[in-house]
């Protein structure tokens, strides 16, 4: 689909009537092209006045606690493992705002101008790093030793779509970990589960989680925690479809930090 | 942690009200149910027809967002349309999968938002400036977006209902989605 019938569909997009299949077709679209996806946001937020404008019904009395009570439950208990993974994908959050990190023109492959968006890249990558400290404090890991590191992950040919941000923390004193957001991906079930790789210059892999989900958007978050391994090396990340093809990959920057 | 839960929010709290929202943080989902939860279960009861049905979505709504938060960027819109934008997806596709037919019901056109009548008992935050983006959009252009928005109407139907060509329909449908924007643009957040 180019520009030119992405456009047209866009209304319609906008007003959630399109057919599932150009519905995805569009979404696709959207995730490279900055120029259609800013139309869309437009016509998304003009088609939302819409629904905002309704006279409100009252809302039942106990509803606020039932979504607290639902919302809590998911993010689990303050102090255990799905806490730390919500607090860590916050610091992820920020990154992926900040920096426009995954799913940006400079996944496209236009080799054109790739000089130049990567560049760009690299810019907002560096700011990402800086406005990076501030969230990290919310971390409960988060310590002076500790060094944060960036990464993208890009298409490979043989599947040509999709991308992803990485966030490894290497501390010498405590537990690393690393945090995987991919989006994008085909929800074909044939391709699962997707496997995240972390691989140094030895060659040497490890595993970092399993994607055996994704949600309508082809994404999903992966979190990994190392109690034994160093992950100081390890800086070429894979991700790998069930038959072992590599879908998805990039390199994580280990020189700069934050920290 | 922003728990206002009165006057236009800055992009740099609604970033930080989803980041709350994404740490599980109880006085962000509080604001946020504040803030957004009226219009969530309104277009429940408009969509889905009964108050049991805009229970549900409104919490599937908020769960949702909890799941999607790490995506959200204040940067590349508004909360307000992101959350609405989820709640009406999600309606959709209930209905879909409960009707197995590609569309919702149809509501009363006469159910299309009136630009008059901005006063509540309780005003909700977003909804005077919706109403007054609303103001900008003839009578005959709320019903067209109203049948598509709320009825779940393609284009196509659409024309083939009134008589009029398909691309005609395309054309005022963007018009008038434009002319809203336009409007909104007048107001944007601080």
């Amino acid at each position: 689909m180019n520009c030119v019938a992405v456009r047209e569909e866009l209304p319609e997009f906008a007003v959630g009537v399109l057919a599932t299949r150009d519905r995805v077709a569009v979404e696709r679209h959207l995730q490279w092209c900055s120029g259609c996806r800013k139309e869309a946001a437009e016509l998304g937020e003009a088609a939302a006045t819409f629904a905002l404008a309704l006279a409100p019904a009252p809302l039942p009395d106990d509803l606020g606690e039932r979504v607290v009570a639902r919302i809590h439950e998911a993010a689990g208990k303050p102090g255990s493992r799905r806490r730390l993974r919500t607090a860590a994908a916050v610091a992820v959050a920020a990154m992926v705002a900040v920096a426009g990190l995954g799913w940006g023109a400079v996944m496209a492959g236009r080799a054109e101008r790739f000089a130049e968006r990567a560049a760009q890249a690299e810019r907002q990558r560096a700011a990402a790093l800086e406005q990076f400290q501030g969230v990290l404090r919310i971390l409960p890991f988060q310590a002076a030793a500790t060094e944060t590191h960036l990464g993208q992950l890009a298409p490979t040919l043989a599947l040509g779509r999709g991308g992803g941000a990485v966030l490894q923390l290497v501390s010498p004193t405590q537990l690393d970990f690393v945090i995987v957001i991919v989006n994008g991906l085909p929800r074909n079930p044939a391709l699962r589960p997707f496997r995240i790789a972390l691989r140094n210059d030895a060659g040497r892999e490890i595993g970092a989680g399993t994607i055996a989900e994704l949600d309508a958007d082809g994404g999903a978050e992966v979190f990994r925690q190392f109690v034994n391994t160093d992950l100081t090396g390890f800086t070429t990340v894979l991700v790998r479809d069930v038959s072992g093809q590599v879908v998805l990959e990039g390199t994580i920057d280990q020189r700069s930090s934050p920290a | 942690m922003n728990g206002r839960t009165e006057g236009p929010l800055f992009a740099r709290e609604e970033q930080q009200l989803v980041e709350g929202l994404l740490a599980g943080n109880e006085d962000a989902v509080r604001t946020l149910y504040a803030r957004f939860a009226r219009p969530i279960f309104t277009m429940g009861l408009r969509l889905l027809g009964s108050a049991e049905a805009a229970e549900e979505l409104t919490q599937d709504v908020f769960l949702t967002a909890w799941r999607k938060a790490a995506r959200f960027d204040s940067a590349r819109g508004r909360l307000s349309t992101w959350l609405m934008t989820i709640a009406h997806n999600l309606a959709v596709d209930r209905l879909r999968r409960e009707t197995g037919v590609t569309r919702p019901t149809l509501v009363l056109v006469d159910e299309v938002p009136e630009v008059a009548g901005a006063s509540e008992e309780e005003p909700l935050i977003e909804r005077d400036a919706a109403i007054r983006a609303l103001e900008s959009l003839s009578r005959a252009e709320r019903t067209l977006l109203a049948r598509a928005y709320f009825g779940g109407l393609t284009a196509r139907e659409i024309a083939e209902a009134d008589g009029i060509p398909l691309g005609t329909v395309k054309t005022r449908l963007r018009t008038a989605l434009i002319k809203v924007r336009r409007a909104n643009q007048g107001k944007e957040r601080p």
